[in-house]
């Protein structure tokens, strides 16, 4: 367990460090690089992925038709199939699909670990801004409102889900504004403060996506967000990494640390690299897993990938959770 | 050193910034940061090690490098001290080295060194410098002074000899060193011809005339601090026990002002058996210890002076001392003056470091003669049978019998004659020639001058069957026999035909007589009856037909195997170290001594010609040229350097495909 004076004295050092010498792996300097600026890009992204009609997974009373199910003990008999009860002798309920505006919920991680660039083109929170600026774009293209909670950084707010084309320019104004800072390593309660607006004011059928590292998160955060997973509202979530943090390419024994939390290993990547992906991969299963048991799932994403094919997967993801 | 070898020297200094590259590079570990630090762990550096233990190799590499490129750069000026002599015209110089190999030279420097090593590899210098066509042979100065090696122009054979050259106990003896040096190379065809000195000059004799060579040598003193320091020192000079008690004589140089301990120390022991204190100035300690102690013992000096190798020495049984028995009928004999007999007078004024041991009659049995080196018989009046038994076998094992025949040898009753000590009749008749011929009497040297004034009131004279056989040493004025020697087994006898008694001659009264005893006492320690010598001096087995020995040193447990020399038909053996000398002389054991020549203990340097410390003669430094050497090292280097280099990207190489299967 790595002492509290000792995580700050790390942090100073990597401080110190990070101003002392140009680094490609510059922690505190996000680089938006390919991925600026942010409104024309996310433009050009959304237009570029299939802008399909949502539609509305709250069965019930509406004006189409939706299908049959069981009657369960419960059910409203005012839509019990009478011609299906006399044909077949059996309880059955008429479904209807009612045409609603779902609100999405964007919640981007600008944690300072998220500011972390490697070889990628941009550092990782640029690429999780566009990411989500676009996926808004879509939404708001459809009708949906859109809302925005920002976790970490400088200047961050929140906002509250709205639709028109005035919420984009305020969402992807908001997104541009922000640099990556802060170590929520230990903040649980600003998780649950940051997360409190989706909960209070997200409508039933709203989609609320993580743009994350899902690294050097406060512990709980998985639960805290899968919490939101209720009152038929879906969590999904977008893993941002960038190359090297994928497959640890370093060949020489070195000193690692981290940008939250003040974590230093001194290891042989050579020698760890096997280690280090399982434990990757158990961080993403833990996630996926979790997502997937609350009707919803995990996007992993490298900041060098297509962000066009990042949120074609998500809406894709999206689309798949509610059919 | 001028200023541009210093400058190129200063190069070297950068050896340090390889070093001081290793160190930074070494601090500075590799920092890298990654958010996901968290999901690894701590491995060791294997890697990181192995390159560093490479690193090293590379390192040391480089700096060498560096060195060697600064001495290189600094070759030109750099002097190396390396003895070397000057050549007149770069002619072959015929050089005898004149290496002292004393005693004194085993004092130490201020460095450690003795000054013989420091003389020995001197002489090397010199035979490594020296060039085809030079000729070298090396006397050595320790007593006797000797020829080590005879002139050669072979130089690998002059090194070698030097190379086996060691230091003894021996004391000092230039004049006759020089003197070998010089006869040495007036017989060389070279014209430089050079006599070097490789001597601290202590030998003793300070008052002599300057040491010299004839001038058509030059006499060379190279190194001119290994002259002798008068430095406080102290010997054991003689270490002896009779019956219950140990007497030790200590001598010391005039410096030596400090009280000393002497202790006694049983052969193979540790424990000291007594010790005592010796006062400055006094010069012999007395110990009382057990008459039935039966241990051979040692003497040590304690305390460290300038020469440790003295401070030791073995304690002599009284047994084993010289001594020389005389049989004088001291009424028949007697001075107006009173006092002993003549003969006992005189050889106690000889001080010829042997004991006299008055005696009443001839001893009859042989184990009574053996602690004597000599018997003298001062015209005894016949020899009993038991006597001429005794005195005979004695004497065929190596003792020396000197009998004065006169009136009472005449006249010896029936049955006790000489036997084959003196064979025949021998009589006593009055009146004779006056003198003797002193051409005819070299034994007694100068003295013999004043034998032509012999007046003797009668002589003896002995049958021809005496004459046979034996030498004749000195002859009277009408050519009979004054003095013979007649060999006997290993030993022999001496006959004066005339007493020791001033009744019948004044013989006692003159020079001649002195020469007599003098000559007849070292022929006893000649003949290797003296048991305990100076180191230098020889055991001589006369007569032995195989002696075979070891000589045992002081505080060494292993002994060193001696080889006997046969000098005209005698074997002699060279006590060149202080110890004990344990032979078997024809099956019976036999021990001897040697101790430290109290000459050895004075270290005043003898003066020199001022003309040996010439610096045209040569010097101790020289330019040297090493810069070929220098190349093909930093040549061996690069090379080196290559392969740790190539080592090493193969290994990462087959790492790089270990990581990446």
């Amino acid at each position: 367990m790595v002492s509290s004076v000792a995580k700050k004295r790390a942090c100073y050092k990597a401080n110190v460090a990070a101003k002392k010498r140009p680094d490609p792996f510059s922690p505190y300097l996000s680089d938006w690089g390919v991925f600026a600026p942010l409104r024309l890009r996310a433009q050009t992204i959304a237009e570029g992925v299939y802008a399909g009609m949502h539609r509305s997974v709250r069965k019930g009373a509406g004006v189409e038709f939706g299908g049959q199910r069981p009657y369960v003990s419960g059910d409203d008999l005012r839509f019990v199939d009478k011609r299906s009860l006399l044909r077949h002798g059996r309880l059955m309920i008429r479904e209807f699909e009612t045409e609603t505006d779902r609100a999405l919920w964007l919640v981007v991680d600008a944690t300072a670990s998220m500011a972390f660039k490697g070889s990628g083109p941009g550092s990782k929170y640029p690429f999780a801004a566009l990411c989500a600026a676009a996926l808004g774009r879509v939404a708001l293209a459809s009708g949906d409102p859109v809302g925005l909670v920002v976790l970490g950084g400088d200047g961050a707010r929140a906002l509250p889900a709205a639709s028109g084309r005035e919420a984009f320019e305020r969402m992807v104004w908001t997104l541009s504004a922000i640099d990556p800072s802060g170590d929520w390593t230990a903040r649980q309660s600003d998780i649950g403060d940051s997360l409190a607006p989706i909960h209070a004011r997200a409508r039933r059928g709203s989609t609320i996506v993580l743009f994350s590292d899902l690294i050097d998160l406060p512990e709980g955060t998985r639960s805290q967000f899968g919490a939101l997973a209720t009152r038929g509202r879906r969590t999904f979530a977008v893993q941002v990494l960038s190359p090297e943090e994928i497959t640890l390419p370093f060949e020489h024994h070195a000193r690692f640390q981290s940008l939250e939390g003040g974590v230093v290993v001194d290891a042989d990547p050579s020698a760890a690299r096997a280690h280090y992906q399982s434990r990757l991969a158990a961080l993403r299963e833990e996630w996926s897993s979790d997502l997937i048991g609350r009707g919803g799932a995990l996007v992993t994403a490298s900041t060098s990938n297509d962000p066009v094919k990042i949120v074609r997967a998500l809406l894709l993801g999206i689309g798949g959770a509610r059919a | 050193m001028s200023f541009l070898t210093s400058l190129a020297l200063l190069v070297g200094l950068l050896a340090a910034a390889p070093l001081a590259a290793h160190l930074l590079r070494r601090r500075r570990a590799d920092v890298i940061t990654l958010p996901t630090a968290s999901l690894l762990v701590k491995t060791p550096p294997t890697v990181r090690r192995r390159s560093a233990l490479e690193d090293r190799a590379l390192l040391a590499v480089r700096v060498l490098s560096i060195l060697l490129l600064a001495l290189l750069g600094a070759t030109p000026f750099v002097s190396c001290s390396h003895l070397a002599l000057a050549r007149k015209d770069g002619a072959s110089v015929a050089m005898v080295l004149v290496v002292d190999d004393s005693m004194s030279m085993r004092a130490r420097g201020a460095d450690g060194k003795t000054r013989f090593d420091r003389a020995k590899s001197a002489a090397l210098d010199l035979a490594r410098a020296a060039e085809p066509g030079d000729s070298f042979a090396i006397v050595l100065a320790g007593s006797p002074a000797r020829i080590a090696l005879a002139p050669t122009t072979d130089l690998k054979a002059a090194e070698s000899a030097i190379v086996a050259l060691v230091a003894s106990d021996r004391s000092t003896d230039l004049d006759a060193a020089l003197s070998l040096a010089s006869d040495l190379l007036s017989d060389a065809r070279q014209i430089d011809k050079r006599a070097v000195l490789l001597s601290d000059l202590a030998d003793a004799n300070v008052a002599g005339p300057v040491l010299d060579v004839p001038e058509s040598i030059s006499l060379w003193y190279p190194i001119a601090d290994l002259e002798s320091k008068l430095v406080p020192n102290c010997g054991i000079i003689a270490a002896n026990r009779l019956a219950d008690r140990v007497t030790v004589g200590v001598a010391c140089s005039q410096e030596a002002t400090a009280a000393r301990q002497v202790r006694l120390i049983a052969v193979g022991k540790t424990e000291p058996i007594a010790t005592a204190e010796l006062l400055p100035g006094a010069t012999s300690v007395t110990f009382d210890v057990a008459s039935d102690l039966e241990s051979e013992l040692d003497a040590f000096l304690e305390g460290g002076d300038a020469i440790a190798e003295d401070d030791a020495a073995p304690v002599v049984p009284a047994a084993s001392g010289m001594a020389i028995g005389v049989v004088s009928d001291a009424a028949a004999t007697r001075v107006q003056t009173g006092g002993r007999p003549p003969v006992e007078q005189a050889l106690t004024a000889l001080e010829l470091g042997s004991t006299v041991r008055s005696l009443t009659s001839a001893p009859e049995h042989e184990a009574d003669l053996t602690p004597l080196a000599g018997l003298i018989l001062d015209d005894p009046p016949g020899l009993t049978p038991e006597e001429r038994g005794a005195i005979k076998k004695w004497v065929e094992r190596g003792g020396l019998l000197l009998i004065g025949l006169g009136p009472r040898a005449s006249t010896a009753p029936l049955g006790a004659g000489f036997g084959d000590l003196v064979p025949g009749v021998v009589r006593f008749t009055s009146g004779g020639p006056k003198g003797a011929k002193p051409q005819a009497c070299a034994f007694f040297g100068e003295s013999a001058e004043a034998l032509t004034e012999l007046a003797p009131r009668g002589r003896t004279s002995l049958e021809p069957d005496a004459l046979e056989g034996a030498e004749t040493l000195c002859l009277f004025s009408d050519d009979r026999p004054f003095l013979i020697k007649r060999p006997m087994g290993r030993g022999a006898v001496f006959v004066s035909l005339l007493p020791f008694d001033l009744e019948t001659s004044d013989l006692p009264l003159r020079p001649a007589f002195l020469a007599l005893l003098d000559r007849f006492v070292e022929a006893a320690r000649g003949k290797g009856s003296s048991r305990d010598v100076s180191a230098g001096q020889a055991f001589a087995f006369p007569g032995a037909p195989e002696v075979a020995g070891d000589l045992m040193t002081i505080g060494s447990k292993d002994p060193i195997r001696l080889l006997p020399n046969k000098v005209a038909g005698s074997v002699r053996v060279d006590a060149a170290r202080i110890g004990r000398y344990r032979f078997v002389i024809a099956g019976e054991p036999d021990v001897r001594f040697a101790h430290v020549a109290e000459s050895e203990l004075n270290l005043s340097p003898r003066l020199l010609a001022p003309r040996s410390k010439d610096a045209s003669l040569g010097g101790e430094a020289r330019k040297l040229d090493i810069s070929a050497h220098l190349a093909l090292a930093l040549l061996g280097l690069l090379v080196i350097e290559l392969a740790v280099r190539a080592l090493s990207a193969g290994r990462a190489a087959s790492e790089k495909t270990a990581a990446s299967v």
